[in-house]
């Protein structure tokens, strides 16, 4: 299958800042693929090359294997939703989801249907004629994402395109968003630094952090297998465990061992253990438990849906998250119960930290 | 070796009809900017520049308009700063009176604030003679102050407003928290804060002062200035050289004054403040405080009123001074120059057209990158730093000979109080197009409009009311202008402003009046005007 946007070693300098350093992507038709990272980490800088408002330094890129690189973006039809919309303020809305079909010479009668379509599609029928400004924030995003949908772009490129939405809202309007996408089967490239955004709407994430593309894979591949430290700290809250490798598939906790399937290459390695994978009790477990850590709580806070807590174990300090915590919190004493099916390995015990396992790049799409 | 791409040349070059308009720009801007400000300055020999400091004529001058630099700005930016905190306070009584009033003497002509005063306080005057008996002479240097202190603070007052109301209260709530009582709050928050906004003012509230050409021609009377020996020397004298000599001394102070406001002051101002915050309200002023404010600020007002009833009153009085009985005759008068009026609404029309189309037009090609920008920026806000009598003279020498021989038509009137005003309109058009998110023209493009479609879709819409501000500022202060139009008019095109100034210079006050008071009511409705189509131009852009 050949990818339907393809990025080959892009690379962008902007004045002295190296934003984008030899950038490879495949995004195949219809995929949702999402940019992750930190501000800074060049997601926002790929983007805006894919739409062609910066030229790479070096590198070429891709639409349906043809070279776009030198094309200039306004032939490019890669229809882009900005993170504070863009909408032209002197145009109805009518006018704004209509403007990419003046462009492109289609003719009136055909636009007006297609533009009231696609209003109809993003829930706007009824708002055509007013101006951008006497609409909510999120009517606004519709308007945004509608102007970009009607000229069946190639490819949809959205750069935080909910950003800035209140909370309540973000989360209904991605969930539309994905509903829409997957319904149109539209091919989608997203920027976005929220992880549970990124984790709850795509296929494919690709986690960026100083220009480089860190670990490509499908929201649970980058959660559960992190290829290194930043990703599993970006991604999730983790706890990082420094053990040793006493052998294949084996691993050595301070005086417990067990088995973790990943565990390749003898030697110190770091355990990514997740809060939500460990379990709090007040007495020790029975036998059936092997991996039990004796711990004291140092703090704890409700949350609403869980308790977080902080522990001391081992020397050091574990977050752990309980779910519905009800009336009661642990304090004190507890035993700390781990899952090791749960857990994931990196190799050495700095900041540094490897993979231990196989890269998890190009393993089965979920 | 690199392979020469296509795209990379095209970037380069950029699109070829902003190439064209922008050499169109700058052969205009070089025409009429630079070209006059070059004439002025070669005009003069070096010799005769060195002579400069050996004759008092030349250094007294120079002195005296140094001196009223000095006093008028102490004056006016004082009395500026003191309204700005009466108008930014909600719990001051009278404020938006007082903003209200404040605003008058901007729409005023130039030498109304003079001729007015000398109705009102001359030899003749309502209030020092028939109220009191005094016989008190108000021509010279005290007069002057006077004249320029209610004429000028104005200006002061809307800088500082827009220095204060960009404080955020919060700053004021925490220092008062923090344990310090108003008058702390006052002098080491608001007051502090204030300070460069401040400085900033009196920068251009002292170049308004060097360049006031109206009130000193009406009310300095045996107290030469260098703006108003440049008149005398060319009016009276013919002497042309004499003129270019007086005008390079001014813009000398003029030039420093201007860029120390423009890359430094303002600089400050916008680093020291932390933007428009949210609007909760100050915390209460002191009574002291607050009272001194307003009985300030009622006395002012009363300066202020007593401008407009003078000259207002003096177009209905028969003989001001001598017999107060109501007549019509002096509008009778007037309405016989109607005709001036009328070439003043054709010329500044005509000014404001093109200050709108070359702001919008330099605005628009300064936002590109494009190499040479900043050479059309600056061509764009010099005339700032230029007095109005330097913008005479100058388009006077650069125009009175082949192969632009334009002296003596409407063109060059209109062309010199256009480009005069170019940087209000410019610097406007400016700030529209940076609170145009660069996204906007980014979406046009990425939904596949070229290079023109992004100027023609997206900015000109958008312009729109940066042109209606251009245009209406450039039209009134044409409309009200002296310093430039005695230089330029010829008998063929008097304009109200000139006839006006020569009723008063031969004394007839009562004409003089009624036409300065139609004049008056025509800024007025221009104003009125431009409001309601700058409003229809803003309707979609407004917010909420």
């Amino acid at each position: 299958m050949t990818a339907h946007v393809r990025l080959r070693d892009v690379t962008k300098r902007l004045g002295t800042h190296l934003a984008v350093d030899h950038v490879s992507l495949d995004v195949a038709e219809g995929e949702f693929t999402t940019l992750l990272g930190p501000s800074g980490c060049g997601k926002t800088t790929t983007l805006r090359m894919i739409a062609g408002f910066y030229h790479p330094d070096a590198g070429d890129i891709f639409v349906r294997d043809m070279r776009v690189t030198d094309v200039p973006p306004h032939r490019r039809n890669t229809a882009m939703v900005f993170q504070e919309y863009a909408l032209f303020p002197h145009m109805t809305v009518a006018e704004n989801i209509g403007y990419g079909l003046r462009m492109r010479g289609v003719d009136a009668a055909e636009a007006r249907r297609r533009v009231a379509a696609v209003a109809e599609m993003v829930g706007l029928a009824g708002q055509e004629a007013k101006f951008p400004n006497q609409l909510s924030g999120g009517q606004q995003q519709r308007v945004a994402v509608a102007r970009a949908l009607v000229v069946e772009p190639e490819v949809l490129l959205l750069d935080e395109p909910l950003s800035n939405l209140d909370a309540k809202l973000r989360v209904r309007v991605r969930t539309e968003l994905r509903a829409l996408q997957q319904r149109l089967n539209k091919t989608t490239i997203y920027v976005t630094h929220d992880q549970e955004e990124a984790l709850s709407i795509s296929d494919r994430i690709a986690v960026m952090n100083q220009g480089r593309i860190v670990q490509v894979g499908s929201p649970r591949e980058i959660y559960y297998h992190p290829v290194d430290r930043f990703v599993a700290d970006f991604v999730g809250l983790a706890n990082f465990v420094p053990v040793q490798v006493t052998a294949p598939g084996r691993v050595r906790l301070a005086a417990l061992e067990f088995a973790v399937e990943q565990a390749t290459g003898v030697g110190p390695a770091t355990l990514v253990v997740r809060p939500e994978t460990v379990t709090l009790s007040e007495t020790p477990p029975g036998d059936g438990q092997r991996v039990v850590l004796r711990g004291r709580v140092k703090a704890s806070a409700f949350l609403g849906g869980i308790a977080r807590y902080w522990v001391d174990a081992l020397g050091m300090e574990w977050i752990v998250d309980q779910a519905a915590p009800g009336e009661r919190m642990f304090a004190g004493d507890v035993s700390l119960m781990l899952a090791p099916e749960r857990m994931h390995v990196l190799r050495g015990h700095d900041d540094r930290t490897e993979v231990a396992g196989p890269r998890t790049e190009g393993e089965g799409r979920s | 070796m690199a392979v020469i791409r296509w795209g990379d040349v095209r970037r380069h070059l950029g699109d070829p009809g902003v190439v064209f308009a922008f050499a169109g720009a700058g052969v205009l801007l070089g025409l009429f900017v630079l070209y006059p400000t070059y004439r002025v300055l070669v005009y003069p020999s070096l010799a005769d520049y060195l002579a400069i400091p050996a004759s008092p004529r030349w250094t007294r001058a120079a002195m005296h308009s140094l001196v009223m630099m000095v006093i008028s700005t102490l004056t006016a930016t004082l009395a500026g700063l003191i309204f700005a905190f009466a108008v930014t306070r909600r719990d001051i009584p009278g404020r938006g009176f007082f903003r209200a009033i404040a605003m008058l003497p901007l729409f005023a002509p130039p030498f109304m604030v003079a001729f007015a005063y000398i109705l009102m306080f001359g030899r003749q005057g309502l209030i020092t003679k028939t109220l009191f008996g005094l016989d008190a002479n108000i021509f010279g240097w005290h007069g002057l102050w006077l004249v320029q202190t209610v004429a000028f603070f104005p200006l002061a007052m809307l800088i500082i407003v827009g220095v204060l109301e960009a404080i955020n209260p919060s700053l004021e709530h925490a220092a008062r928290n923090l344990g310090a009582d108003e008058w702390t709050v006052a002098r080491t928050i608001t007051f502090a804060l204030a300070r460069p906004g401040v400085a900033g003012a009196a920068l251009v509230v002292a170049i308004s002062v060097l360049a006031d050409f109206g009130n000193a021609v009406v009310i300095a009377g045996n107290y030469p200035l260098l703006a108003t020996e440049a008149w005398y020397l060319m009016e009276g004298m013919g002497d042309l050289k004499g003129a270019a000599l007086v005008v390079a001394m001014l813009i000398v102070p003029t030039t420093i004054l201007f860029f120390l406001e423009r890359y430094w002051v303002s600089r400050r101002v916008y680093t020291t403040v932390t933007g428009r915050g949210s609007r909760i309200e100050h915390p209460p002023t002191h009574p002291v405080l607050k009272w001194g404010t307003v009985a300030f600020c009622a006395a002012m007002s009363v300066m202020v009123a007593a401008v407009y009833f003078g000259v207002i009153a003096g177009a209905i009085t028969t003989v001001w001074g001598r017999d107060w009985t109501p007549t019509l005759n002096h509008i009778g008068l007037a309405a016989d120059r109607l005709e001036t009026l009328w070439a003043s609404v054709r010329i500044s029309a005509l000014a404001g057209a093109i200050t709108g189309v070359v702001s919008v037009l330099v605005a628009f090609l300064t936002s590109r990158t494009l190499p040479g920008r900043q050479a059309l920026d600056f061509l764009a806000v010099l005339p700032g730093a230029l007095p109005g009598v330097f913008v005479g003279v100058g388009f006077v020498l650069a125009f009175n000979r082949p192969p632009l021989e334009l002296v003596g038509t409407v063109w060059v009137i209109a062309l010199a109080l256009a480009f005069w005003h170019l940087p209000m309109g410019y610097q406007a058009a400016v700030a529209t197009l940076k609170q145009i998110e660069r996204s906007i023209e980014e979406a046009a493009t990425n939904l596949g409009a070229s290079g023109l479609r992004v100027l023609w879709d997206i900015y000109l819409p958008l312009l729109q009311r940066a042109f209606v501000s251009a245009f209406t500022v450039s039209f009134i202060r044409a409309v009200t202008n002296v310093s430039i139009v005695v230089f330029l008019v010829t008998p063929g095109n008097v304009v109200a402003t000139f006839a006006i100034l020569n009723m008063i210079n031969n004394g007839i006050w009562g004409a003089a009046a009624a036409l300065t008071t139609m004049l008056l009511m025509l800024t007025l409705v221009a104003v009125g005007l431009a409001q309601a189509a700058a409003g229809r131009a803003l309707r979609p852009m407004r917010m909420g």
